[in-house]
């Protein structure tokens, strides 16, 4: 017995099983605090605001979910589908929206629209009198899928590229119209990846509190942070955050649910299906596709750079440059993390499956699907949790020091960046893993290779591909996380996210404008490497066994 | 004739002939088999056939019913061919049940269920009605998609490679299977192999591919003979 278990510890089972602790502590705190009485603001919440926050998020995520999924699967289907000029260029773009941040967009939109205001001020010269206030609710839902529509468009595009053309085929030889071959057949076999992008765009919508905050959308995610801040009332937090957690669980088990046994990859030789030409009255897409990047991304970029025409010199100081370094390396810190630990995870899930291991893996992976108000929450308790027990330590060390030390410190926060960002990191991985197969592994170890060598001379340059997207995609949510950064950054701490927040809710947009466009900026770069790095030799050529 | 296939003519680019001037006849029954090495062009002539690709020239009539000509062409899905593809392409989203019953939706509903099970009854296969495609071995796939393409009654049946993806015990058993079930529902059928012994166990006559020409034919009479 003591063997068995002694053969089954190595660096990665222990990894694997301290990063599922170190995030179910935290949640289940959560829980436990639940059964503190309730306080007065709890019972006026629930009484008269409660319902409102509910059918605010419900509408929110009903519409978002629902116009991200029509608008990204739109254009995967026409970049995988149809041949036009400006595809490939449109192809890699359609991502760039991601690289903005909702709050970005919605200061600007909401400022470009405010009296004073780009747009305003346009009207007035053709001599309209008219206003558009994009600060409500119907804003909201349409930043939010300008913005977050890349995540359903990626992963159907890849979706509909292993398409093989012979299902198309036989529908149509059975005597499908193509409207039937549609209904019946390219969209249900597309429809995981629908639903997984959807999901995303949902869990970010309900993480987002910069745009519902500015556009006093009362949502969930804002009435935590209400509560909390401004009735000062925790225990009110936590409730709230409980039933958003439910939420989240409701959604995800009721995807699963419905796809019960059906499969939607059968093993078939993948013939990709040939693009055609655009017909007459279609050429009207690509033009669709443009104006979604227009005001997806060029119009917010062209009106931050507008901004930064009024911004004098004092503002890109020495300060913004430290900041500027300062976001970025914690973003690279909490990256390396991630990617190792990941990593170990994957290794992890390697070998004989288990249903401990799915489901244990399972659960390092949920910290994506929580909200960021909430798990700001439960890492701040758990934090909070740890200065206690480890007081005694401290007074060791330091016989001056106060009570709270890793609370106050910056590791609360990349603590929480890796927990949220891990299913990220760990999914990319796990896929390219998963890509290679483990045959050149086995035949490492056959060779009495270590596990820490072949490691690093076999699996690592093998997936290194899959590593960089992995590490890139993680680093943009991060350098754009807000809720998190927000409550958990030691006090004074700032990054470019938490400084233009703070200059936009003062609306100081001018101030704003130079690391909003900073942040983009890097975003996008980061975007153009992860469309452009194809993999050439290697990795690419290497088939599952 | 039942099959008249005049002088195709047909290339994916420009200035490329994958099709070269092939002319055919079969009567209605007939099973040919058509062999060549790979690239000669096999698969091309069941696309061109079935309407999944128009060739540059050249007359199909099937049944009397004139697919494709200098001034008419039918498209796939007005034809009514039946064709079993490589990988099968069973739909993977749907059970057995729903994969046959998928193209025939001109029947009437009450129609569609017996006709399912008639030929589930013809491919042994009447306990697998609510298996999805992912629960099915091999053979049994094959059998569910050859049962698909007969289900709505075609002209004429086209298979690409049938057995390419059975291991060889399998491979003759089903070979006899597929015989006897293409005979007994008297199918005009074209399969492409290129294993001789496939053509030679199950064809009327086989048809030499080489560069997009029918350079040979060879009339087998041992399997005319026991079907008529
Ligand atoms: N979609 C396509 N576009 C361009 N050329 C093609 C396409 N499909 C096939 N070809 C070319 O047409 C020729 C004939 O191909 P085809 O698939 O008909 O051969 P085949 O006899 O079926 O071969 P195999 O036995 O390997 O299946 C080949 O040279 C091939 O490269
Ligand atoms: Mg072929």
């Amino acid at each position: 017995m003591l063997r068995r278990i002694k053969s089954k510890l190595n660096l990665f089972t222990v990894t694997s099983i301290i990063a599922g602790l170190l995030i179910i502590i935290p949640l289940l705190n959560i829980f436990v605090e639940l059964t503190a009485p309730a306080s007065d603001a709890w019972i006026h919440i629930r009484t008269y605001l409660l319902g409102r926050y509910l059918r605010n998020t419900f509408v929110l995520i009903f519409y978002v979910s629902i116009l991200s999924a029509s608008l990204g699967f739109f254009a995967a289907y026409v970049i995988t589908r149809y041949e036009f000029k400006g595809r490939k260029l449109l192809s890699w773009m359609l991502i760039l929206p991601l690289a903005v941040p909702s709050y970005i967009m919605a200061y600007v939109y909401g400022d470009m629209t405010s009296y004073s205001g780009t747009v305003s001020r346009f009207f007035r010269s053709i001599g309209y009198d008219g206003y558009i206030n994009v600060m409500t609710m119907q804003g909201a839902v349409i930043i939010f899928t300008l913005t977050l529509y890349p995540y359903v468009y990626m992963m159907v595009r890849s979706a509909l590229q292993k398409q093989s053309a012979s299902f198309i085929e036989s529908a149509r030889l059975l005597g499908a119209s193509k409207w039937k071959v549609f209904w019946r057949v390219v969209l249900p076999l597309a429809r995981p990846a629908l639903v997984a992008g959807t999901l995303l765009v949902v869990l970010e919508t309900l993480n987002d509190y910069g745009l519902v905050e500015y556009f006093n959308v009362q949502v969930f995610s804002f009435a935590i942070f209400n509560a909390w801040f401004s009735f000062g009332d925790v225990i009110s937090a936590i409730r709230l955050s409980a039933i958003l957690m439910l939420i989240v669980f409701g959604i995800v088990f009721l995807e699963r649910a419905i796809r019960g046994r059906r499969r939607y990859n059968l093993h078939s030789k993948t013939r990709p299906v040939e693009r055609v030409e655009l017909k007459n009255s279609q050429k009207i897409y690509p033009v669709l596709l443009w104006m979604v990047l227009a005001f997806g991304f060029v119009i917010p970029v062209l009106q931050l750079l507008w901004f930064t025409r009024f911004a004098n010199n004092t503002l890109f100081n020495i300060e913004m440059m430290y900041l500027i370094v300062n976001s970025i390396s914690i973003a690279v810190f909490a990256t390396f993390i991630i990617v190792v630990i990941a990593i170990m995870l994957a290794n992890f899930n390697r070998g004989r499956a288990s249903s401990f291991k799915k489901s244990w893996l399972k659960i390092t992976n949920l910290g994506y699907a929580i909200p960021g108000a909430v798990l700001a929450i439960a890492v701040h308790m758990f934090f909070i949790d740890l200065d206690h027990m480890f007081y005694p330590l401290y007074r060791f060390v330091n016989p001056e020091t106060g009570r709270l030390v890793l609370s106050l410190s910056l590791s609360m926060l990349v603590f929480a960046y890796v927990l949220r960002f891990m299913a990220i990191g760990y999914n990319s991985i796990e896929a390219s893993y998963d890509k290679i197969g483990e045959s050149f592994t086995e035949a490492a170890y056959a060779l009495k290779s270590s596990k820490i060598k072949t490691l690093w001379t076999i699996d690592l340059p093998l997936i290194k591909t899959g590593l960089l997207s992995a590490a890139i995609i993680v680093f943009i949510d991060i350098i754009k996380e807000l809720p998190l950064t927000l409550i958990l950054r030691p006090t004074n701490y700032n990054t470019m996210a938490t400084i233009v927040h703070e200059y936009a809710s003062d609306e100081m947009l001018i101030e704003a404008s130079i690391p909003a466009l900073v942040l983009i900026a890097v975003a996008s770069l980061m975007i153009y490497i992860l469309t452009h790095a194809k993999q050439k030799r290697g990795a690419a050529n290497v088939r599952k066994n | 004739m039942y099959v008249k296939i005049e002088s195709l003519q047909f290339g994916y680019v420009k200035d490329e002939q994958v099709i070269n001037d092939v002319s055919l006849s079969m009567k209605e029954g007939e099973i040919v088999a058509i062999l060549g090495s790979s690239g000669s062009g096999k698969s091309t002539l069941l696309r061109i056939l079935s309407g999944l690709e128009m060739p540059n020239k050249g007359e199909i009539v099937i049944n009397e019913e004139t697919l494709c000509a200098t001034q008419v062409y039918i498209e796939a899905e007005k034809r009514e061919v039946g064709m079993v593809f490589q990988d099968y392409a069973l739909f993977p989203h749907m059970n057995v049940e729903k994969n046959i019953a998928f193209g025939l939706s001109r029947l009437p509903k009450s129609c569609r269920k017996a006709r399912v099970k008639e030929m589930l009854e013809l491919v042994s296969m009447e306990e697998k009605i609510d298996a999805y495609p992912h629960e099915l071995s091999g053979g049994q796939q094959q059998r569910i998609a050859l049962a698909r393409a007969l289900a709505p009654k075609p002209s004429i049946l086209l298979l690409d490679e049938p057995f390419s993806n059975l291991d060889t015990d399998l491979k003759l058993k089903i070979r006899q299977e597929l015989k006897m079930i293409i005979k007994k529902t008297h199918m005009t059928s074209i399969f492409v192999t290129h294993d001789y012994e496939d053509a030679h166990d199950i064809a009327d006559r086989i048809i030499y591919l080489e560069n997009g020409r029918i350079v040979d034919e060879i009339v087998m009479e041992h399997n005319q003979q026991n079907t008529q």
